[in-house]
């Protein structure tokens, strides 16, 4: 169990910046995430922190010892990668037993680790099969317990799950967390996914472009996005954005949606009375109402069974709404929404930047 | 509707439609095979005949009597004693030699970065360009200049420089196409590059490397026009110079002579059959989500 500290690390190839000086603190034994878009730099992070890739600037620690200049084998990690990476002509034993093969293990010690890990993933019956004779799902089990057996003090996951089919990557979700919650290794774990960012992390780290956007607990995120790229990236269906103006009328603010409306908004909100915004708005924040409410014309009904999702037209604008109840709604039919105001999120229409409350 | 119904209740099967252009592939790799069979099968019905069948006898009928002494005759009147133990020890040492050194140098070229790499490549690749044939009046003098004429290193070591440029080639374009995870892993597993070419890289590669002894094998053992400048002594020679100082002496004894080429082609067909059945693919499959 240890801690990783990224200092300012940055990385270029050539000429061309693929991370501008990164910040993460990581305690011990914490399960962080970091997610974004395909190309914003965060597998190249968790590479430079394996020292598989090298790093321009800044520094990496891990337990408070800077291995910016050590080589992978000692910086005493593990790596799970997204294509399983298992060495094809051995078997699942030795393929889990490889690293302690090298490392001089004695191959009593060897068994006993790799039977100990077979036995947390439940590999025993495949411990003599080659990758070939293994299913996805049992490939991805036995290149964690080849992470495993090696007791590292920090696990790093490489998109672990993206090869795996929708049903058995819900499956492997719950194993690794709850892998996660018995053996209290620090986890840095990578992924494009935010329901997986969402359901597993302690800490969730999104990035774009190369920056951080933002880093906290996956709740606070979720119901304090710092701007609107985290806001639409976290959160399935992603968020509404409505264009709006802030507008005051006998002292109660409220957001004028152009030709759809306008709605209230809470109190400390005044302050950008006549200021263009951006509103998010969660699907779930929006609901039906018997009456009131703002007009719209109801577009594509998705039932899921759980919930009912639908697309809706309100003034030139197409939202999503999800309704916990079933309803019977259909194509071109006219509803009036209720939106929860107190979960409206507005955004400077020019930085993209939240704007707080006063 | 009546049309639906009649072709739904229709109880004939159907002939599958006769695939001509398959048929024709068929007939024309069986006779390819015939072309190539022939001339074997006309080698080693004469290394079993006696002069007089030969005259006697189409070429391609079976030896009524085998003559098993003609092989007995040949080894010893071609001094197959001298010329096979001097052909068994240069491909002996030659061959896993070139191909242990060509997989190290493309491993290094594949996988590891280091400036001039590319450089390095390209003259490797220009030494697989240069006809040998050219070079022979040069690596005469060159090798003489070693006092290495008459020698196993005076030929091996020419062996090895013209044989393994094209072999790094070929190697060094496959160890790319593995996945580069699989040495990544072991590299967190503490592996040195040595331990991955030989415990990750060599075994994945099994087939591309049998094909690769195959073929350094075959044109080893066969080798001809080097080995005729770079060994003058007879004590020195191999096979295929013995072979043509027999069929120069006795090419009038045709069992003979047959029977010598037989013995000559034999090994090289050995290895082909021991080592074809490493030609299989998919060895690397499970090792990454295909």
């Amino acid at each position: 169990m240890s801690t990783v500290q990224i200092r300012d690390v940055r990385k270029s190839y050539g000429a061309h910046p693929v991370l501008h000086g990164v910040d993460i603190d990581i305690a011990d034994g914490e399960f962080v995430i970091l997610v974004g878009p395909s190309g914003c730099g965060k597998s190249t992070l968790l590479r430079m922190v394996a020292g598989l890739e090298s790093i321009t600037g800044g520094t990496i620690s891990i337990d408070g010892r800077v291995v910016n200049g050590l080589e992978p084998k000692d910086r005493d990690i593990a790596m799970v990668f997204q294509n399983y990476a298992l060495y094809p002509q051995m078997t699942v034993a030795q393929n889990m037993g490889f690293a302690l093969e090298l490392a001089g293990t004695a191959k009593d010690e060897i068994k006993r680790k790799v039977d100990h890990a077979a036995g947390v993933l439940g590999l025993e019956p495949l411990l003599q099969r080659k990758p070939a004779q293994l299913s996805g799902g049992q490939r991805q089990r036995v290149a964690m317990g080849r992470a495993i057996v090696r007791d590292p003090k920090v696990f790093l996951f490489d998109e672990p799950l993206s090869n795996l089919d929708a049903k058995l990557r819900v499956k492997m979700r719950a194993e690794i967390k709850a892998l996660h919650q018995r053996l209290k290794t620090t986890i840095v774990y990578v992924t494009h996914d935010q329901i997986e960012a969402m359901t597993m992390a302690d800490t969730i780290v999104v990035m774009q472009g190369g920056h951080i956007e933002q880093i906290g607990t996956p709740l606070d995120l979720y119901d304090h996005p710092k701007n609107m790229f985290v806001a639409g990236f976290l959160g399935s269906p992603a968020m509404n954005f409505l264009d709006g103006v802030v507008a005051k009328e006998q002292d109660a603010a409220f957001l004028d949606l152009g030709g759809a409306g306008r709605v209230p908004l809470a109190g400390g909100m005044s302050h950008t009375v006549g200021k263009s915004v951006i509103v998010g708005i969660r699907p779930e924040d929006i609901g039906i109402a018997d009456t009131g409410g703002i007009p719209a014309e109801v577009l594509v009904v998705e039932p899921t069974g759980s919930e009912t999702h639908l697309a809706v037209r309100l003034g030139g604008q197409e939202i999503i709404v999800v309704l916990r109840s079933r309803v019977a709604l259909i194509p071109g039919e006219r509803v009036h929404l209720s939106f929860n105001d107190a979960k409206f999120h507005l955004f400077d229409k020019d930085t993209k930047e939240v704007i707080r409350e006063l | 509707m009546t049309a639906t119904s009649a072709s739904l209740f229709d109880n004939r099967i159907e002939k599958p439609q006769r695939d001509w252009v398959l048929v024709a592939l068929w007939i024309s790799l069986a006779l390819v095979a015939l072309i190539w069979v022939a001339p074997f099968v006309f080698i080693v019905f004469t290394s079993l005949k006696s002069n007089a069948a030969v005259m006697g006898t189409s070429a391609f009928s079976p030896p009524v009597d085998p003559k098993f002494a003609n092989y007995t005759g040949a080894w010893d009147r071609g001094r197959f004693n001298t010329t096979f133990f001097n052909s068994v020890i240069i491909t002996a040492i030659k061959v896993p030699l070139g191909l242990f050194i060509s997989a190290m140098a493309a491993y290094a070229l594949a996988k590891i970065p280091f400036t001039g790499r590319k450089m390095l490549l390209l003259a490797v690749l220009f030494g697989t360009m240069i006809p040998f044939q050219v070079m022979l009046a040069p690596l005469f003098t060159l090798v003489n200049g070693l006092h290495l004429i008459d020698t196993y290193p005076g030929v091996i070591l020419p062996y090895l420089a013209f044989g393994i440029p094209y072999q790094v080639f070929i190697l060094q374009s496959f160890f790319r196409g593995i996945p580069k995870e699989l040495s990544e892993a072991a590299r967190i597993d503490g592996a040195s590059h040595f331990t991955i070419f030989r415990r990750i890289f060599l075994p994945v590669s099994l087939p591309v490397l049998a094909a690769l002894l195959i073929l350094d094998f075959v044109s080893t053992w066969n080798e001809f026009a080097m080995a005729l400048v770079l060994l003058q002594d007879r004590d020195m020679w191999t096979l295929p110079l013995g072979l043509s100082a027999f069929q120069g002496q006795f090419s009038r004894d045709y069992g003979q002579l047959n029977a010598a080429i037989v013995m000559t082609v034999l090994p090289a067909a050995i290895v082909y059959l021991i080592f074809q059945r490493y030609f299989v693919s998919g060895l690397t499959s499970g090792a990454v989500k295909g």
